[in-house]
């Protein structure tokens, strides 16, 4: 176990290391701020929120911030296999006393990393703003509120990138994988009124629907939709291991 | 004498060759890349793997390396099988396929440390040695990008040697450095190879390259093994070694030659005064006793010996090589 943690750390310097690393944190935070001073400037609802955690509470999910949020970590992770192809390391990394199983785990759990880090800037700099423009006093409930959108927000962009890091494992390509991925997001705004639907992924990713405009449709639940999601994300994740795991790399 | 679990005689004192090749194929769809390969390389050896272009050679390493999979056969390292016991057989290998390729936005010593994560044993003293071995202090904090491509090659021989393994592989290692960067490489695989015991297979299509720096060579084409033979020992698979004979008196020389048992007259050559023959050491002195009774003139015996491309060329029937 820690060595593989070690093989972690190597991922996670791998996707760190890079100068452009930066680039995405720097603009989830001006981003959040930028909004929050629009709202705060131009908007008569929010200004009745009261406190940075409840404006948080309100941002943080897939109904505010959140698929900005799933972006920026799909973009920052799709190529994490892809990469490995275009530059001919992937050669480097599979000659090692290590199964590739291992190798696809701990890439695995560095895509889980960027997305937790993408949400943490994202709650930062929303709940500091939200706090210089609303007031920081928050209540208990509020907070509660906010950990719970923030929880919803991770599972939404955790699904996207999941399904961006299996679209890389299967097709070697970054352009793919974050095209899919953003097509993805998309398609979690349109809605089809029929029965089947609701066992499709897109309806079931934003959790946040729940708690403000109810089930998208009938029968629908946080608990139903977090089985669906759990499916397709093991799904996903078994395509990616096997096709990474038996692929001839030539 | 002990024998190996094969039962064949052990040669090398007893011990299981570091690399061995058993029947390795590889098929895709219907075509067979490469076919029944089979050979083996020991400890303190350096072997050239040659052929020409798409004979199989990098698919045979990349076999060997679990980067593709084996169809049929086994190839087995220090005796661990790469098929089923992929991790314990691997660990003993330090390769470097194609080009060395390495994360262009990391230094060389933080891609030192990445190959270093990946195994158990490491340490930062074997991470300095290796440094100082190959020389890579001054560039060690640059980003790779910023490296030459024999800056790199050093620097994947670096990685391939951290683990200290048993086997160290090498596809094309010369490929694209100037004369001083080969020379270099060569001595630091003799060095290696010698100071360290481990054995070196290097594929490379600069065949005077191989020449001068493997103790063997393995020849292959359309994914079959042509031939396997020592470099250096020309007597190895050849009892009687070619003669150019320069006398004074050729005709005369050449029925005088004809006439000996153990001594076949090859052909003459008029304008060098040369009767080619091939005769064993044991026939030399007859050889020149008969000449000197017949009161012929000597003036140079020399042994014709090819150089490693005419007899690749002769293997492979003379296609192109890569």
């Amino acid at each position: 176990m820690r060595n593989w943690t070690r093989l972690v750390q190597n991922e996670w310097l791998k996707l760190t290391k890079k100068r452009s690393f930066w680039v995405p944190v720097a603009m989830m935070a001006a981003i959040a701020a930028l909004i929050t001073f629009m709202l705060y400037k131009f908007s008569s609802t929010v200004s009745e929120l009261g406190s940075g955690a409840s404006y948080l509470a309100g941002m943080w999910g897939a109904s505010g911030m959140g698929q900005f949020i799933a972006i920026l970590s799909i973009v920052g992770t799709a190529g994490i296999i892809a990469q490995e192809h275009a530059q001919g390391t992937i050669k480097f990394l599979l000659i090692r006393s290590r199964s590739r199983g291992e190798i696809f785990a701990a890439k695995y759990a560095a895509v889980l990393l960027y997305t937790l880090m993408m949400m943490l800037v994202a709650g930062a700099a929303l709940y500091v703003s939200g706090g210089l423009a609303f007031g920081f006093g928050s209540t208990g409930e509020q907070w509660l509120n906010a950990l719970r959108e923030g929880a919803y927000g991770f599972v939404y962009s955790t699904v996207y990138a999941t399904m961006a890091f299996m679209i890389g494992a299967l097709t070697r390509s970054t352009g793919v994988a974050i095209g899919v991925g953003l097509a993805g997001t998309m398609f979690g705004g349109l809605m089809v009124f029929k029965d089947f639907y609701k066992y499709v992924l897109f309806p079931n990713a934003n959790l946040s629907v729940y708690s403000t405009m109810g089930p998208p449709l009938p029968g629908m639940s946080v608990g139903f939709s977090l089985i669906v999601l759990a499916v397709y994300m093991a799904l996903f994740l078994a395509a990616g291991y096997t096709v990474f795991r038996r692929r001839d790399m030539a | 004498m002990t024998t190996t679990q094969s039962g064949k005689p052990a040669q090398a004192g007893g011990e299981e060759p570091v690399l061995r090749l058993r029947d390795v194929s590889k098929t895709i769809g219907r075509k067979t890349i490469v076919d029944k390969l089979s050979f083996d390389v020991r400890r303190g050896e350096i072997v050239g793997l040659l052929g020409p272009n798409g004979a199989g050679k990098t698919t045979a390493i990349r076999m060997m390396t679990g980067l593709i999979k084996i169809s049929e056969g086994d190839v087995r390292i220090a005796g661990r099988s790469i098929r089923s016991d992929f991790k314990d057989a691997i660990v003993q290998v330090g390769a470097i396929i194609e080009n060395p390729e390495f994360y262009p936005y990391m230094s060389g010593y933080d891609n030192l440390k990445q190959a270093a994560r990946m195994t158990d044993s490491v340490t930062e003293e074997r991470i300095a040695e290796v440094i100082a071995l190959l020389g890579l202090q001054e560039a060690l904090h640059k980003k790779v990008k910023a490296y030459s491509l024999g800056m790199r090659q050093r620097l994947g021989i670096a990685q391939a040697l951290l683990d200290r393994p048993k086997l160290l592989i090498l596809d094309e290692p010369t490929n694209g450095l100037d004369p001083a960067g080969i020379r270099e490489m060569r001595d630091y695989l003799k060095k290696i190879a010698f100071s360290e015991g481990i054995a070196v297979l290097v594929s490379s299509h600069l065949l005077s390259e191989i020449e001068q720096m493997c103790t063997r060579v393995v020849v292959i084409q359309s994914g079959r093994l042509v031939t396997e033979r020592a470099i250096g020992a020309s007597g190895i698979g050849q009892e009687r070694p070619e003669l150019r004979v320069r006398v004074d008196r050729l005709g005369e020389a050449k029925q005088v030659l004809e006439q000996l048992d153990g001594v076949e007259v090859k052909e003459t050559r008029e304008a060098e005064r040369e009767v080619i023959v091939l005769a064993a050491d044991g026939e030399m002195t007859t050889l020149i006793d008969a000449l000197r009774g017949a009161d012929i003139a000597i003036y140079r015996i020399s042994e014709t010996k090819k150089s490693l491309e005419d007899e690749f060329l002769q293997w492979t029937g003379g296609n192109q090589i890569a």
